[in-house]
């Protein structure tokens, strides 16, 4: 809500110095700069799952089955986060789990993210019936909670990976069209606009070349929070068994897997559910620093 | 009011025959011949699915069927389940309540405590315990609630024994017949001492873990919202005129601060929808959420598709409440756009 506000607020773009004065403004934001630190120490663990992961997630020890981590009773220093059921390393899934969910959280954002530029930009600048059967088609996405929807497109679609980024692109596909369009709209009435459009710039250059940088604030505050949330949804519905299928390491049906050691083995829950739980708080206080940073208007605290 | 009423009841009709529209498409799309999965033969003799065909209408042309299907719609007719072959609509609304009440606790938890700490840490704005609380929000709001709920499960109730661990009541001790359906009310109603508290009992972890999102969100909010309102001149008027700071906070800046608050807790009610999916799944809450994860596991898609119409249609009609409550609060709602 506070970031469709944002619309006609325009970003200092362009000269090196802007990316000084950004870095200036995201470091007020101490947390931010701890979510950064965090998030990029995520993101280098993923790239380089194969050189950092003491294992291949998939090898099984069966000699080694539900390990706990090595500071408790029974832990060995060869499994340092100890083992799940089929005598898996955790660390080396927590860590492969962390390329999955970072995989379907940014590709869920660059897809939503593109189409509903597009969409938006289209909406803005068509106008009449163009405009409104996109933005009927985003009422009724959002109509339906986004779980739910989730839940009904991959049970038409069969469970997978791709399919739920399929889902999870479509239910956050509305906030990109809507904030887009609305950024557009603010920008269309002002006298840069016009004054291109009398110039004889074309529709297509108009739209992606003039009028969308100035839209870009807003979008990538939301496009930061989109990658938590995607990451969030997918492995709901991996808890759900309607995500990634084992042996896959996907964080949430890594959970769905423990569920029943609950009670012996507390660790083999526990750790797939903290890292979610990092990554998601890492990339929202970033956001936060973000937004801050590109939009002082928009300030919370 | 009343041009603003149509207007925004007008808009929600596209929707509501595009969810049909949607649902009936989603449902032909799935895999697997319903016939086969109705019937659960393979291979049967041609006559009898021709008669299955004919029975449930697939032998009609596509238009026709989804004229049909949006006729049974409107005269209540959800379909029938092939599990229970139980009319949809009523083992929705036997389980509905269930859901309800899990969603109130659960936002009653999150208001209660949501407001006083996001009016409390705006106050004390920049001290330790607002550090705490907008730490404990943004936590709160990264929450993957299906852990949660199970880290609460193995502290609280396996660890510490302080909560069953699934249900609604301790149905061994205490047997009634649903009244109304919501637990809390039929314990009552029921007579049998300690039934109250044994539903309230069971009602603790699972209202904490569906309110955790909900009270990240309100508590942010409320301080966000509080701290505009304290900048505003009628505050510093009323600091002036010497009234207590009690009275300036909650009375003078509170009821401003509020409004905003009271939108995003409408907005809320389709989030603790599909949150209940999980967190029914989690407590083995019979509720709509787990008897829709239930209705994709056995392959029943009658089920699944009258579920996903009626929760959506809910959630519109309430997004629909909010929205027309709003608008009679506040007339800039009412007379912009």
């Amino acid at each position: 809500m506070a970031v469709e506000a944002a619309v006609g607020i325009t970003p200092e773009t362009g000269p090196p110095s802007s990316l000084a004065a950004f870095w200036a403004a995201f470091r007020e934001n101490r947390g931010a700069v701890v979510g950064l630190a965090i998030f990029g120490t995520i993101v280098l663990l993923a790239i380089f799952a194969d050189l950092v992961a003491p294992y291949s997630p998939y090898i099984q020890f069966r000699e080694a089955v539900k390990l706990p981590p090595v500071w408790e009773d029974g832990g060995q220093a060869k499994f340092l986060l100890g083992t799940d059921a089929l005598g898996r390393d955790m660390l080396s899934r927590l860590i492969y789990g962390a390329r999955i969910s970072l995989f379907i959280g940014s590709s869920v954002m660059l897809v939503s993210l593109s189409i509903g530029i597009q969409l938006g930009l289209a909406a803005a600048f068509a106008k009449g019936w163009i405009d409104t059967a996109i933005m009927r088609t985003m009422d009724l996405i959002i109509a339906v909670p986004s779980l739910v929807l989730a839940i009904l497109i991959v049970a038409v679609l069969g469970p997978s990976l791709v399919n739920t980024i399929i889902a999870v692109t479509i239910v956050y596909l509305p906030r990109y069209v809507r904030l887009t369009r609305a950024s557009a709209l603010g920008e269309l009435g002002k006298e840069y606009v016009t004054a291109a459009q009398v110039a004889g710039v074309r529709p297509l250059r108009l739209m992606f070349r003039t009028v969308l940088p100035n839209c870009l604030a807003p979008l990538i505050v939301q496009s930061a929070l989109g990658v938590s949330e995607a990451i969030l949804e997918a492995a709901a519905l991996g808890f759900l068994g309607l995500g990634a299928q084992p042996p896959i390491p996907e964080w949430g049906s890594m959970l769905a897997d423990a569920r029943e050691f609950i009670r012996s083995n507390p660790w083999i829950v526990t750790l797939p559910g903290l890292a979610i739980l990092v990554t998601v708080v890492s990339i929202n206080v970033m956001g936060d620093g973000l937004r801050d940073a590109l939009d002082p208007k928009l300030r919370r605290s | 009011m009343l041009k603003y009423l149509a207007r925004r009841i007008a808009l929600t009709l596209p929707t509501f025959f595009a969810l049909m529209f949607v649902t009936f498409v989603a449902i032909r799309l799935v895999p697997g011949d319903p016939v086969e999965v109705r019937t659960g033969e393979r291979g049967i003799a041609p006559e009898r699915l021709a008669q299955f065909r004919h029975e449930l209408g697939l032998d009609q042309p596509v238009w026709k069927q989804f004229l049909d299907y949006v006729g049974h719609l409107l005269t209540g007719d959800f379909g029938t389940s092939v599990v229970t072959n139980e009319k949809v609509l009523k083992e929705f609304f036997t389980l509905f309540p269930a859901t309800v009440e899990l969603s109130m606790m659960a936002m009653l938890l999150a208001i209660a405590i949501g407001i006083p700490a996001g009016v409390l840490a705006a106050v004390k704005r920049g001290s330790p315990f607002d550090h705490v609380v907008m730490g404990a929000s943004v936590t709160g709001f990264s929450m993957p609630i299906f852990w949660w709920g199970l880290l609460l499960i193995m502290l609280v109730s396996e660890r510490w024994g302080l909560t069953p661990v699934s249900g609604r009541i301790d149905l061994i001790k205490y047997y009634f017949e649903p009244i109304t359906g919501f637990m809390l009310i039929d314990s009552v109603l029921s007579g049998q001492a300690g039934a109250f508290a044994s539903a309230l009992h069971h009602l603790v972890l699972p209202s904490i873990v569906l309110g955790t999102i909900p009270l990240a969100i309100i508590a942010r909010m409320t301080r966000s919202s509080m701290l505009e309102v304290l900048h505003e001149d009628y505050v510093r008027t009323a600091r002036a005129k010497g009234l207590s700071p009690f009275r300036v906070i909650g009375l003078h800046a509170l009821r401003n601060a509020m409004i905003p608050v009271v939108t995003i807790i409408g907005l809320q009610i389709g989030t603790l929808l599909a949150g209940a999916v999980l967190t029914e799944t989690i407590f083995s809450w019979p509720g709509v959420g787990k008897w829709l994860i239930e209705a994709i596991g056995r392959r029943d898609y009658p089920a699944l598709q009258g579920g996903i119409m009626l929760i959506s249609s809910i959630v519109i009609l309430v997004n629909l409440g909010v929205d027309l409550l709003y608008g009679s609060i506040n007339p800039r709602i009412r007379h912009g756009r």
